[in-house]
């Protein structure tokens, strides 16, 4: 069968040509195993950019005169609030607390004052989507104009900051995968002219013979999925030891390290986008055949 | 069944074609013959499709050449059987892998493949050599395994340019009573020679070609 002739014809020619086809497949490692690296790292870092808003607060401190039922007012007023996720108050009592538990064997600074110096204050956590520094900037300047508030903090920079460090990654990402893919299938590319080149003899055969531009295009199409597949699979088993070689072995020096994730479709993702670039410089490479 | 309706062909300024009509009736066997540069493989190639006429048609069989689309190409190839000068066979297929080409193009199954293989190279008496590879073999048995190809998947039109050009007389007359078994059978078989030799006795039509123009016809 046609099918049957393909897959031989493909499997006979890896293997008469293994030298340029291991190379290949080495190329094609290499670059996919540097995407899957930069992947992997950009990926954690997105991890920890989401989680970021997630500690973003704004602190709101309010005015010492406030009786208990003002206080309640104004926290239901914050409550209501369609940008707000939580809020927690912290009496005066508790800010105290807090400080002496921050300064812990430095606590003796505090030792001197006759009373509590500090505001009863609502910490709010916003919704991820407010946490950027023009919507902070409106939020404070609202909740700023709030009877009984004396003052709020809120730190824009920091959301403009986590706003900014996420839309660079993205880009930084999406332009280092477009290079390194361009350049996996530019190898393909050139992998199957070269072997297009030196069986091109024996392609005007198969058309004087009556053979489709199927039936020709079919064993190289196959042997370019077969590199990809190959150079796929091996960047799928460097990435896997890798991560385990980071997080089992260098996390006992840097603990950080053992937060990593690696998500496991990366593993199925890096076979099957090897063998999508493998055909994809196969199809380049073959171009129009002329009958 | 075969017919060149004045036909002419040039490469650049260079005419090689020069309103050439003719025809071929099924199952004949013609020669086509001139001194080198008279057009004889431009006639061959115009046949199998690997050049179009500038003006004329050429009609084979159903296949009206001048404006068949090119997607249909391969299928009216599948019904002519090409042995050439130079052999044209794949060097790392053994001789059965060669001439199973033709039929594996076809899509014809795998345990037919075989059968129809061998019995082709059993023709041109060459069965014991089928686990060959082409350069193991001398220049007369890898024409013989070229016929063999042709003829496998049982074409209508066989067509040989310059089959015995690289061959010594005695290996030459072989391959000629080969392709003379092979009219015999029904199928029409042209072929393009310079060599006077090939057809003389055999009592079949020649065409004379020089220069481009068909200059006459006699019967060898």
């Amino acid at each position: 069968m046609a099918l049957e002739y393909s897959f031989r014809s493909a499997f006979q020619s890896l293997w008469r040509e293994k030298w340029i086809n291991m190379l290949s497949m080495f190329t094609v490692f290499s670059g996919l195993l540097i995407i899957s690296l930069i992947s992997f790292f950009l990926y954690n870092f997105e991890v920890i950019a989401n989680r970021l808003p997630e500690r973003f607060s704004i602190i709101v401190y309010l005015n010492e005169k406030l009786s208990g039922e003002e206080i309640n007012n104004v926290i239901d007023t914050l409550k209501k609030r369609q940008d707000v996720l939580s809020l927690k108050y912290i009496s005066k009592d508790e800010a105290l607390k807090e400080i002496k538990k921050v300064l812990r064997d430095s606590s003796h600074i505090l030792e001197g004052l006759s009373e509590n110096p500090l505001s009863s204050s609502v910490e709010i956590k916003l919704k991820k989507d407010y946490v950027t520094s023009s919507a902070v900037r409106q939020i404070s300047g609202e909740i700023r104009m709030m009877s009984g508030v004396e003052d709020v903090q809120s730190g824009e920079r920091i959301a403009e900051a986590i706003h900014l460090f996420k839309r660079s990654l993205q880009n930084i990402s999406i332009i280092i995968l477009a290079i390194i893919s361009s350049g996996v299938i530019f190898v393909s590319y050139s992998t199957v002219k070269i072997l297009f080149f030196r069986r091109k003899e024996e392609i005007d055969i198969l058309k004087l013979l009556g053979a489709t531009k199927g039936f020709i295009r079919a064993p190289f199409i196959i042997e370019g999925s077969v590199i990809g597949l190959i150079g796929g699979g091996l960047a799928a088993a460097g990435i896997l030891g890798f991560y385990f070689a980071v997080t089992y072995r260098l996390s006992v020096y840097i603990p950080l390290f053992k937060m990593l994730i690696l998500p496991q479709e990366i593993l199925i993702l890096l076979p099957l986008t090897g063998i999508m670039l493998g055909i994809i410089g196969s199809a380049i490479a073959i171009g129009r055949l002329k009958p | 069944m075969i017919a060149f309706q004045n036909v002419s062909k040039h490469y650049d300024n260079n005419i090689v074609l020069k309103d050439i009509s003719f025809s071929v009736q099924k199952a004949e066997m013609a020669f086509i013959t001139g001194p080198s540069g008279a057009g004889k493989s431009t006639i061959l190639k115009l046949m199998y499709m690997e050049e179009r006429p500038d003006e004329g048609d050429i009609v084979i069989g159903d296949f009206h050449l001048a404006s068949l689309k090119a997607s249909k190409i391969p299928f009216f190839r599948r019904g002519i059987g090409i042995v050439f000068q130079d052999f044209k066979l794949i060097d790392n297929l053994t001789v059965i892998d060669n001439v199973a080409l033709s039929l594996r193009i076809r899509g014809v199954s795998e345990k037919e493949v075989k059968t129809l293989a061998f019995t082709a190279l059993k023709k041109v008496h060459l069965r014991h050599k089928a686990d060959n590879f082409p350069k193991s073999l001398s220049g007369g048995e890898q024409q013989r395994v070229v016929i063999a190809r042709a003829i496998v998947a049982e074409p209508f039109l066989v067509l040989a340019d310059e089959p015995t050009g690289n061959l010594d007389s005695n290996t030459a007359l072989d391959i000629m009573k080969v392709f003379r078994g092979i009219n015999i059978s029904g199928t029409t078989v042209i072929i393009a020679t310079h060599n006077r030799e090939l057809f003389r006795y055999t009592g079949k039509r020649v065409l004379k070609l020089d220069g481009g123009n068909l200059i006459g016809e006699e019967v060898g």
